[in-house]
């Protein structure tokens, strides 16, 4: 009797233990399905290859113990940093995938026209690059942005330069986009309105090449204390050695400090060479912040990827922490996701804290970092914020 | 402002110079095949990357990889030429390989997009920062005036070429009337691969001087075959001498309009200029011997 007695509770505690896992096991593949949107052609294409990096890591991070029961899978589609593809990425998404959350883009204008699509499909758009304004002013309730927009940046730098670097007169250079042209126009108003001089407004288009002809019409306008730049990387890069050449800037002898964007990626000075010399850029993540998760990121990227981590991989494993965050208060599908994000206070992540205010824009300025290019081309982070 | 004037001058004869280099290839094939070939940018871009891997990857010098670009350019056209566009032509219809050039570019974008990645590559050349001071303050870098050298050089051989050789006689025979020039003993499919290789040697070699001014990605060449095409069109379909007149006015014309008007409106005022030419002369600035000009 005692043995059968003994067998049964072996038995229950076996099914109990069975049913269990079986459970734990079903709650595992529970799917949370996550659209990227990422520029993987043209001329953003950089943006693309780094966010598809530090996603994937997040992702297998988070995939290790799963949230809430929940898996994160992500589908990629190329929207090229562009208005037109980017619409056409993101209906594909849309119809073929349906996912719960969605993240991207980089580009502004690329953004803004998903943007619309994303309200109607009512999904959440996870915006962690794109500077404009127009993203969160007046917005949807659909798009979150984790980064600051152009008007809070552009009044940083503008401060910036004014106070910190007693710039007193500047010339802007800016691709003719919704971006380059709202970061451009709120760096002059601010810096104007501080009692600087904006010598020259140079707007151009995506498919200049050669920036000597620009660089010499700004040589040739006097003392230029500063040139905030708003370009992607490879125009960034031209540019910046145009303006050495030209003796304009300090990497090529001259007094001019060019100011940059969070655009640009790690490693631009490497690509720049000398002519970066004095550069003064953001970035959205600072790798010798000595916080545990940006120290923990840094470690885990360069064993995944054998390089050290850019600003872009950090933001886009930001994303994804961002949604964990979510699902772990309660987020499971569109509509909750949408309305637990609302409500985000006190994150922190690998490139600063997250707090959305009611536009869905994050607050926090501890999100930009302020470095300089010193001679060997490495980095001094500036402190600044 | 006269120094910066002469300075945007000579700005304006460097790209000037590059822009014939790449509009050269597509005039000559227009020329010789009364065909816009869509995948000329296409060569420019490989010739950049072949200059770029030559120079970094096996250590190269940067004035041999010019070399290196023009025999790879050279090769590729006429690979493309005698795999694609050549048994296209012997089915008689002439859009069949106008379209083929638009799918080779495609494929040509996305095998370079799979073998070099989409991220930006920094080209530099030895000589893009050593700076030649030049009269009132002007400068020229050595890069740039290497540029201006070597361009100047593959014209003159160029014109050489066509003027005075028996095969460029025989090229210009077939350019101006093909089927008569074949009754005289000319081989017009030779020729026409002739073109195709010297046309895409010479989009090679603009590739490998461009490559240190161009943001290098697969897709770099396609920024700069839009004004080519324009210059073509404005200098006189398939005319070598209005090609190298318009490069080089296209050239200054950017310049001048950067310093003096807006860069952003430089695009504007070229496609203006394009605009007008089609209107009042359509035959471009020097009108080529053709049955349909006469």
């Amino acid at each position: 009797m005692r043995k059968h007695s003994a067998i049964l509770c072996i038995s229950i505690a076996a099914s109990v233990a069975l049913f269990a896992a079986a459970k734990a096991a079903q709650a595992q593949d529970k799917v949370l399905k996550i659209g990227g949107l990422f520029a993987m052609s043209g001329p953003g294409s950089y943006f693309g290859v780094q966010d598809k990096q530090g996603i994937e890591l997040a992702i297998e991070q988070v995939n290790k113990t799963g949230v809430n029961g929940y898996r994160f899978e992500v589908q990629y589609e190329d929207s090229a940093c562009s208005p037109l593809p980017a619409t056409q990425a993101a209906k594909r998404v849309l119809e073929q995938y349906k996912p719960d959350v969605v993240l991207g883009e980089e580009c502004s204008d690329a953004t803004l026209a998903i943007m619309p699509l994303m309200e109607q499909a009512k999904v959440t758009l996870l915006n962690a690059g794109s500077s404009s304004i127009k993203i969160t002013d007046p917005g949807n309730p659909w798009t979150f942005r984790i980064m600051p927009n152009e008007v809070m940046q552009g009044v940083d730098i503008a401060t910036n330069a004014y106070k910190r670097l007693n710039a007193r007169t500047a010339v802007l250079l800016y691709e003719n986009t919704n971006a380059g042209i709202g970061n451009a126009k709120v760096f002059g108003d601010t810096f104007k309105s501080l009692g600087g001089q904006i010598l020259a407004d140079i707007g151009f288009g995506r498919d200049v090449n050669d920036f000597t002809a620009i660089a010499t019409r700004i040589a040739g306008l006097g003392k230029v204390d500063v040139i905030p730049t708003y370009t992607l990387e490879g125009q960034g890069l031209r540019i910046t050695q145009a303006l050495a050449q030209a003796g304009v800037t300090k990497g090529g002898g001259g007094q001019s400090i060019q100011l940059g964007t969070i655009w640009l990626p790690f490693g631009f000075e490497q690509k720049a060479g000398k002519a970066a010399l004095g550069y003064v850029r953001i970035v959205q993540f600072d790798p010798t912040d000595k916080r545990d998760v940006v120290q923990n990121f840094i470690r885990s990227f360069k064993a995944k990827y054998n390089q050290e981590p850019t600003h872009i991989n950090a933001h886009a494993f930001d994303q994804i922490l961002v949604i964990a965050d979510v699902v772990r208060r309660g987020g499971k599908d569109s509509q909750s996701i949408r309305d637990i994000m609302a409500t985000t206070k006190g994150f922190s992540g690998v490139t600063g804290s997250v707090e959305f205010d009611k536009t869905n824009q994050n607050i926090k300025m501890d999100t930009i970092h302020y470095m300089e290019t010193l001679p060997d081309l490495s980095w001094k982070a500036l402190g600044w914020n | 402002m006269l120094t910066v004037a002469l300075q945007q001058g000579i700005n304006g004869i460097v790209f000037g110079s590059l822009y014939v280099l790449v509009a050269l290839g597509l005039t000559l094939i227009y020329g010789v095949l009364v065909q816009i070939n869509f995948a000329h940018a296409d060569v420019v871009t490989i010739g950049a990357f072949a200059a770029y891997f030559f120079t970094f990857a096996f250590g190269g010098n940067y004035l041999i990889s010019i070399g290196v670009a023009l025999m790879v350019g050279a090769a590729l056209g006429w690979l493309v030429n005698a795999a694609i566009f050549a048994p296209l032509r012997e089915r008689g219809s002439e859009l069949l390989p106008l379209i083929a050039t638009i799918g080779v570019s495609i494929l040509l974008q996305n095998a370079m997009l799979l073998w070099f990645g989409p991220i930006p590559y920094a080209f530099d050349s030895p000589y893009s920062n050593k700076v030649i001071r030049l009269w009132g303050g002007t400068f020229i870098t050595l890069q740039n005036l290497i540029i201006v050298l070597v361009s100047a050089l593959t014209i003159v051989l160029l014109y050489a070429f066509m003027k005075f050789t028996m095969m460029g006689k025989a090229l210009r025979a077939v350019a101006q009337d093909r089927e008569t020039a074949g009754l005289m003993g000319i081989n017009p499919n030779q020729l026409i691969m002739l073109t195709f290789v010297i046309a895409s040697a010479l989009a090679g070699m603009g590739g490998a001087m461009l490559g240190p001014i161009l943001v290098l990605t697969p897709f770099a060449g396609t920024s700069v075959i839009v004004k080519a095409f324009a210059i073509v069109i404005i200098g006189g379909f398939g005319n070598v001498e209005g090609t190298i007149i318009a490069g080089l006015l296209v050239g200054l014309i950017e310049s001048y309009t950067t310093q003096f008007v807006n860069p952003g409106l430089t695009d504007i005022v070229v496609f203006t200029l394009l605009l007008l030419m089609l209107a009042l002369r359509p035959t471009g600035l020097i009108a080529e011997k053709r049955e349909e000009n006469v």
